[in-house]
Formats: C-alpha cells, sequence, structure tokens
C-alpha cells in the first residue's frame, strides 16, 4: 500500500512539472538532477561495494551534471548515447584502476546499473518535463495512479490490468487532445503505462529484495527512493520515445 | 554566535545533509539535555562532523570532540584549523590522563562531550572493546547523561585508508540518555553492550555478495548392514553445529542440528526406486545392477546435493566409492588384495590407469564405471566396526525382511573387505568398535570428526 512519505519523490517531480511550466525548463532539470544523485545515492549505499570501486563510484556521479548538461542544451544525440557509450566505459576503467580484479565484473555491473536506472532513465524523465512539459503533466498523474493501483493489487494481475484500464484510459483518451496527443496514441500509451508499472514493479521489487529493502522500514538511504521511484523510471523511458518519434517532441524548432 | 559556529551551521551541517544524505534517529534525545557526554563508534574522519551536526546549533558551542594529537600534528595547517573549528580536547595516546583532567575540568565547567570510547577507527564496521576512560568520567559524575549513538555509512563513505570521501547515505541513530553509577569497568562494559545492542537493531540489511562456497567436508560412516551407520550418521548430522546435509536412505538437511526444509531432487526418487530393486532382489546376480546403479546415483547426488543446498558437511551412510570396492569381494574374491583395492579406488576416481592394466579384465565393469563419471572419494570416513554375528542378530530383532547377502559368512568377508580398506585409506579412515554402546560410539565419531575439522 503506498504510505505518505512514499509520495515525497512523486511530489518533487510535480515540483519539477510546475517549475518547466510556469517558470523555466532549467530549474526542473536542476531538481531532477538532484533527484538523480539522491536516488544514485542511495541505491549504491544499499550496494555492496569495494573499496576499489571508489573511484568508479565517484566518477559516475560526474555523469549526472554531464547528463543533465545535455538535456538542457537539448543536445538529443548525446544526450542518448552518453550513458550507453561514454559512461559505461569510463566508469569500468575507473573501477579496474582501484587494482584488485577480484570481484570486478559484478561491481561494474551493479554500478553500471545504477546510472542507468538513476540518471540515464531519470534523464528521459527530465527531457520529456523539459521539452513537453503539458504532456509529462497528464503522464507523470496517470503512472502514479497506475503505481497505486499496483501497489494496492500486488498479486491480483487481473484487477490491477482492469481498473488501470477502466480508470485511465478514459483520462488519456479525453484530456489527452488538450496536450496534443491524439486519441488513439493515448490508447496506445494507456497499454504501455499499464504494462511497464507492472514490469517495473516486478522486476524493482526483485531487485530491492536482493538490496535488503524492507517495506517495514523505508526511509531515505534505505530504499525510499528505489521504492517510489520504480514505475516512472521504468515506464517513462519508452513513453518518451514513443512520444518523441510520433509527436517529435524536443526537436530543434 | 561564533564564526567557527557559524561555519559549521552554515556549511558542514548542509555539506553532511545533502551530499553525504544523512538520516537522524532520535534527535529529540539529545534537545531537553542541559549537558551530555555523546558517544559513538568510530570507523571514519566523517564521524565527528555528523555528531556535531546532530546537534542543536546552540549547543554545539559548548561541545567538545575528541580527537588524537600525533594524527592530526602531522599537517600544521590542518592542526590548526581543527583546533579552531572544533576545538577538541587533544589526546595524547601515550599519555591519556592528561586529557582526562582536561575532560573532567570541561564538565565541570557545563560543557559538552563527544567521545569515541573505542579509541582508533579500527576495522570498518566492527565495534572493538571499549578503552576505560568513559567508565571513569561516568564514574566520576554520576549525575552527567551518556547518550550512546550508533553511526552507519562513515565506514563505507570515509572508510580508514582511503584518501576521499564519497557520498553515500550515513544513518546516526541516537539512543535515550542513561544516567549510570558503578564502577569505571562496569559501566565501560554496559556501554559497550549497549551500543551493541543498539547496532544490531538499526544496522541496515544491505544487499551482500555470495560469498565462494568452500567445498563441502563428505564424512563416510561405513560398515556392515546391521552395524548401526544409519543412527550413527543420523546423530552426527544432528549433532553438527554448521548447516550439513544427510544422505541415508532419504536426503535431510540440518541447521544447528534439527531438521529443516529439504528441497526434494528428482534423482533422489529414482535412487529410491532403484535401492528398492535391490533389496527386493533374490539372488546376488540380480542384487548387482540395481544396487550399482543404486550407488552411482547416490554418488551424482553429492554434486546435486553441494549444488543446490550448499551445506558446510555432508554425512553419508555408506560411501558409494568404496561400498563398490568392498562389494567386489562379494563377486570376484579370487582377485581381491590389497593392490586389486588401490586400483579400484584409483580407477574409480578417475587416476591414470593404463587401459591394458589387468585389473579391467579382473573387473570388467570398471570399464563402464569410468566411462559413467569419477565417484568422490569421502575426506573422513569412519568404519564401525562391528562382528557379522553381532549384525546378524541385529537385523534379526528387526523384524524385516532379510537382504540377499545377509548372511554370517557374507558379512564376515565384507568387513574383512571394509578393514583392508581402511588399511589401504589409512590417511581419512578411521576404525570405531561400534560393539559398545550407541553414546560411546557416538562420543569417539563426534571426537573423529571435531579433530578432522
Amino acid at each position: 500500500m503506498l504510505q505518505f512519505k512514499q509520495l515525497r519523490y512523486f511530489l518533487v517531480i510535480v515540483l519539477a512539472i510546475l517549475a518547466s511550466i510556469f517558470l523555466n525548463s532549467g530549474i526542473s532539470i536542476l531538481i531532477l538532477a538532484l533527484l538523480s544523485f539522491v536516488a544514485l545515492r542511495e541505491y549504491l549505499s544499499l550496494l555492496d561495494i569495494r573499496i576499489e570501486d571508489r573511484f568508479g563510484i565517484l566518477v559516475s556521479y560526474l555523469s549526472i551534471p554531464f547528463l543533465f548538461y545535455l538535456v538542457w542544451i537539448n543536445w538529443y544525440g548525446l544526450f542518448i548515447i552518453s550513458i550507453p557509450v561514454y559512461t559505461f566505459l569510463i566508469v569500468p576503467f575507473f573501477i579496474a584502476l582501484g587494482g584488485r580484479t577480484r570481484g570486478i565484473t559484478f561491481s561494474v555491473g551493479a554500478i553500471d546499473f545504477g546510472l542507468f536506472f538513476f540518471v540515464f532513465c531519470l534523464g528521459h524523465l527530465a527531457y520529456l518535463i523539459a521539452y513537453a512539459p503539458m504532456m509529462a503533466a497528464l503522464i507523470i498523474p496517470i503512472i502514479a495512479i497506475c503505481d497505486m493501483l499496483a501497489r494496492k493489487f500486488p498479486t491480483k494481475h487481473f484487477y490491477y490490468a482492469l481498473l488501470s484500464l477502466l480508470i485511465i484510459t478514459p483520462i488519456l483518451v479525453l484530456v489527452g487532445p488538450l496536450v496534443e496527443i491524439p486519441p488513439l496514441l493515448s490508447l496506445c500509451l494507456s497499454i504501455i503505462i499499464i504494462a511497464l508499472v507492472y514490469k517495473g514493479h516486478f522486476t524493482l521489487n526483485a531487485i530491492g529484495e536482493d538490496l535488503g529493502i524492507r517495506p517495514d522500514r523505508l526511509t531515505p538511504g534505505r530504499g525510499l527512493a528505489l521504492d517510489s521511484l520504480k514505475a516512472y523510471l521504468y515506464s517513462i523511458p519508452v513513453l518518451f520515445h514513443c512520444l518523441r518519434w510520433i509527436l517529435h517532441i524536443g526537436d530543434p524548432k | 554566535m561564533k564564526p567557527r559556529v557559524l561555519v559549521q551551521r552554515f556549511f558542514f551541517q548542509p555539506l553532511i545533509k545533502f551530499v553525504f544524505g544523512l538520516n537522524i534517529l532520535g534527535r529529540e534525545n539529545l534537545k531537553e539535555l542541559p549537558q551530555f557526554i555523546l558517544i559513538s563508534n568510530h570507523n571514519s574522519h566523517l564521524d565527528t562532523l555528523i555528531l556535531l551536526s546532530a546537534l542543536p546549533c546552540y549547543k554545539i558551542q559548548n561541545t567538545h570532540p575528541l580527537a588524537a594529537k600525533e594524527y592530526f600534528s602531522r599537517n600544521k595547517l590542518l592542526f590548526n584549523f581543527m583546533n579552531w573549528l572544533l576545538q577538541p580536547v587533544w589526546v595524547d595516546r601515550e599519555n591519556p590522563s592528561d586529557a582526562l583532567a582536561e575532560m573532567q575540568t570541561l564538565i565541570e565547567k557545563g560543557h559538552n562531550l563527544i567521545l569515541f570510547p573505542e579509541g582508533s577507527r579500527g576495522e570498518a564496521g566492527v565495534i572493538t572493546e571499549f578503552k576505560s576512560g568513559i567508565g571513569r568520567l561516568a564514574s566520576n559524575n554520576p549525575d552527567l547523561a551518556i547518550v550512546p549513538a550508533y553511526l552507519e555509512g562513515p565506514e563505507r563513505s570515509f572508510p580508514k585508508g582511503t584518501s576521499f570521501p564519497i557520498p553515500l547515505c550515513n544513518h546516526l541513530t541516537i539512543s535515550p540518555a542513561r544516567l549510570l553509577t558503578g564502577n569505571p569497568q562496569s559501566i565501560t562494559e554496559h556501554l559497550h553492550e549497549e551500543l551493541m545492542t543498539l547496532a544490531h537493531e538499526e544496522q541496515s540489511a544491505r544487499q551482500q555478495r555470495p560469498v565462494p562456497h568452500s567445498k563441502p567436508v563428505h564424512v563416510a560412516i561405513l560398515g556392515i548392514d546391521g552395524s548401526g551407520k544409519s543412527t550413527l550418521s543420523r546423530m552426527l548430522a544432528e549433532l553438527e553445529t554448521q548447516s550439513c546435509c544427510l544422505v541415508s536412505d532419504s536426503i535431510q538437511n540440518y541447521k544447528n542440528g534439527k531438521p529443516c526444509d529439504t528441497q526434494p531432487l528428482l534423482l533422489d526418487s529414482v535412487r529410491k526406486w532403484a535401492g528398492k530393486k535391490a533389496k527386493q532382489a533374490k539372488s546376488l546376480k540380480s542384487y548387482k545392477i540395481p544396487k550399482l546403479t543404486e550407488l552411482i546415483l547416490r554418488d551424482k547426488l553429492l554434486s546435486d546435493i553441494n549444488r543446490w543446498y550448499r551445506p558446510d558437511a555432508v554425512y553419508l551412510d555408506g560411501a558409494p566409492l568404496l561400498n563398490m570396492t568392498a562389494w567386489a569381494v562379494l563377486y570376484k574374491e579370487q582377485f581381491f588384495n590389497r593392490e586389486t583395492c588401490i586400483k579400484i579406488i584409483d580407477a574409480l576416481t578417475g587416476v591414470s590407469i593404463k587401459k591394458r592394466d589387468p585389473i579391467f579384465k579382473q573387473f570388467p565393469e570398471l570399464k563402464t564405471l569410468r566411462k559413467i563419471g569419477n565417484l568422490h572419494k569421502p575426506d573422513v570416513m569412519i568404519f564401525l566396526d562391528v562382528p557379522a554375528e553381532v549384525c546378524i542378530s541385529r537385523i534379526e530383532s528387526r523384524g524385516e525382511d532379510k537382504q540377499v547377502h545377509e548372511t554370517t559368512e557374507k558379512l564376515t568377508r565384507l568387513r574383512d573387505a571394509y578393514l583392508l580398506i581402511c588399511d589401504v585409506l589409512a590417511e581419512q579412515a578411521h576404525i570405531i568398535d561400534g560393539n559398545r554402546p550407541l553414546v560411546d560410539v557416538v562420543a569417539d565419531a563426534t571426537k573423529v570428526v571435531q579433530n578432522e575439522n
């Protein structure tokens, strides 16, 4: 069940959307960069790191300003390859500089996953919020509803799918045209959201269990960020690419 | 407000909060206290700054941490900066009584102290024994509140031996204050215990990498039918302190001597079926194939057990390798001697033997068995030596159907064969007289297992 403290990170995302709509997209990018730092820090705190991974971890934090700067200047081409190409090649090098080889493959994999999930996927969220804030303002609450339902029905897949479909599809199809999402695309998006939020829960619950996250002891630094953000981070990259492919959001005019 | 307090309040506190993600639990335990000694575990240079940032602003001014003089005096600039920022009580490790006197003066002035009773930073995540200073201070000042706090995270953010900190989450748990009276030693011990309990309760569950699994110790209990090897192997499994697996007629896992859940293995069901067929055999000839199958499957099971259950020890009711070797005496007694016994063991455990060796003519089964794979050689063997007549009487008293080989003559031959094997494998083998009360036998066997470990 959703607890109030788990709404904290949702509210941060809402704040970023509001900042993007009413103030400046730069502020929303800054907010999300900080969120990315907090989430990555929490993930790395829960990971069984070796003392030799410290260089690699320091460099992984540096990838946050790098990526979010690219979002700010709207250099999509480099943004989309920055983590999978450059950071994924640089961080293992710095981990290897640590010296000891035993367990290095595990460290590289685990730290790279953190970068992918908490920096790259959050970068997608930043891109969406910065360049299509109105669409984000519709999609984020929709994901929040699905997230809540997925928590309410952790094992009853059918109820979850049916209820989400009944609740979010009408909202998306009706409100979609107001934020320039055509009704047919809205329908497709609602199905994608339902599937991805569920997959996100399933996958991240498994990872969370291995990281020692206990649902009864969710505090900042002990899994709260990972637990609260799982639905958004799992679904946003796919949604962003759908919208970008079809509606060309974020393209320089 | 003094500039050093402002630096702490507006530079170090936000830095610790935002970069090192400090979460504080039980901050209210410090708020109402007029004067206190804050004690905590010590693993990192960040510890002092973290503890100070948990204090309310007006208390920072009158709070003094302890710091090792010889460590910080190596760099004069750092020493002066620390002296200005924290105003610590400098401890000379060779002459700690001066610091104790200084602390007493500060307490009398109404100031607060931050102490790390472990003395030095030590190994990451380990709380070592406390030094006696805290006990003496508490004993001299019975009205002074002592607040134990547990710090988690600095040992990962900035552990000993590293040159720079990395941003990782830190947790500080402050427990309620205590007023302690008594002699210094008992106070020190009590506080150590309190901090250990706090650490145990508050430690985060983190991801843990799988530790490389060491091969389990295979302990085989040998003996002819009715010698009591099943009973002994079960009792040894129950006495084992680590996790262990008992392979007898069925498989059972034990943890701390208590039977625990055992995931069924498919191979085990097949093995049981083969074992049942062997028990029903009417002649030695029809006994041979099912029994061999059973023994091979039992050996293959050892690999499965290692893979799925990961026990620290495996107790075997009879070892497939040695059972097969000993049984050669019943089928080919004319060839069975010390030399062939060594060769059979070598052949079954995968030691290379020439293809034209006479052993393969004497025992053609070995060729097929070698193709199936190598058998496990137990690390420890215990042979329960019981005369055949005693065994037969025990089997008869059970009231079950006798198996085809359960006659005095055959069991005597088997017993001699086992004794020969024990002689061959003298390094691993231990012979125990099984014709005694069970308690004595178990005591002897336990001693053997403990010595081998």
